[in-house]
């Protein structure tokens, strides 16, 4: 765990807290995304209607790539925007 | 023979009739190519993200059937030259089960790698607890290792341990969160 590394902290502690964070894909061992699953689509875009990076959502590099596939099969139905704002 | 899905946006504008007809010469077509219509789904007239041909709403049926790659063809064919169909998408249906199985490779990493997150879950508190009291130890351990060091220096440390443990705190309130939207799933913006 993080934690234990905590003892010899430099400066940069401060800006950058260390979170695991586990793909919800795997815990649940889905396999495809489906493009018309409007709802779980809509939080793994940002609020430009940008898709989120890995580094954020913690999703494994297996289902983000599904996920951007299924994003973008639903922006050409237009059931999420390209561009947002 | 495969597994197909075909989506398509009819304008709105449409009489009822005259979407009806579409949709029954589009399944016609696919019987007629010897295609099983495994399941027809109709959402109904649904606001789009974005206005295609300056319409804000479309009616959205979907195809899922059985047959041979000449009927996704023709189908689409036949959407390009029809004006009302705005938008249509082929997508190949997987047969299999949507369930992911673990390669034999990769060893119990992922095993091991959930089961200690939900631990974390499960008993957060307790943990809370923990990360304190160890906090406090090596607080206790510096300040007496330390005796030599000027008592100016030993003050911002104090403070700083002070702020990590409010970052912890709500490192912890995030966790929760996540978790209950992820429960949750349609609350999310």
């Amino acid at each position: 765990m993080a934690r234990d590394q905590r003892g010899d902290r430099g400066g940069f502690r401060r800006h950058f807290t260390p979170r695991r964070k586990v793909c919800r894909f795997c815990q649940r061992n889905v396999r495809d995304i489906d493009y018309k699953n409007v709802d779980v689509l809509k939080r793994y875009i940002l609020e430009r209607g940008k898709i989120s990076p890995r580094r954020m959502t913690g999703t494994c590099a297996f289902h983000q790539r599904k996920i951007s596939t299924a994003i973008k099969r639903a922006r050409l139905l237009a059931m999420l925007p390209y561009i947002e704002g | 023979m495969r597994q197909y899905e075909t989506v398509f946006l009819i304008s709105p504008n449409l009489e009822e009739e005259e979407t009806t007809k579409i949709i029954t010469q589009i399944s016609d077509i696919i019987s007629k190519e010897k295609g099983k219509l495994i399941q027809e789904d109709r959402w109904g007239k649904k606001r789009l993200a974005y206005p295609i041909k300056k319409f804000e709403e479309a009616f959205y049926v979907f195809f899922h059937y059985e047959g041979d790659s000449n009927i996704p063809l023709e189908l689409e064919r036949r959407f390009k030259q029809t004006e009302a169909i705005l938008r249509f998408l082929t997508v190949k249906k997987e047969t299999r089960e949507n369930v992911r199985k673990k390669r034999k490779g990769i060893p119990a990493e992922e095993e091991t790698a959930a089961p200690a997150k939900e631990e974390e879950i499960v008993v957060p508190q307790d943990e809370e607890k923990v990360g304190k009291e160890e906090e406090a130890e090596k607080k206790e351990e510096e300040e007496t290792a330390a005796p030599t060091k000027e008592e100016e220096s030993v003050v911002p440390q104090d403070e700083e341990k002070v702020e990590e443990k409010e970052e912890e705190a709500e490192k912890k309130e995030e966790d929760k969160e996540d978790l209950n939207s992820a429960e949750t799933s349609k609350e999310d913006k």
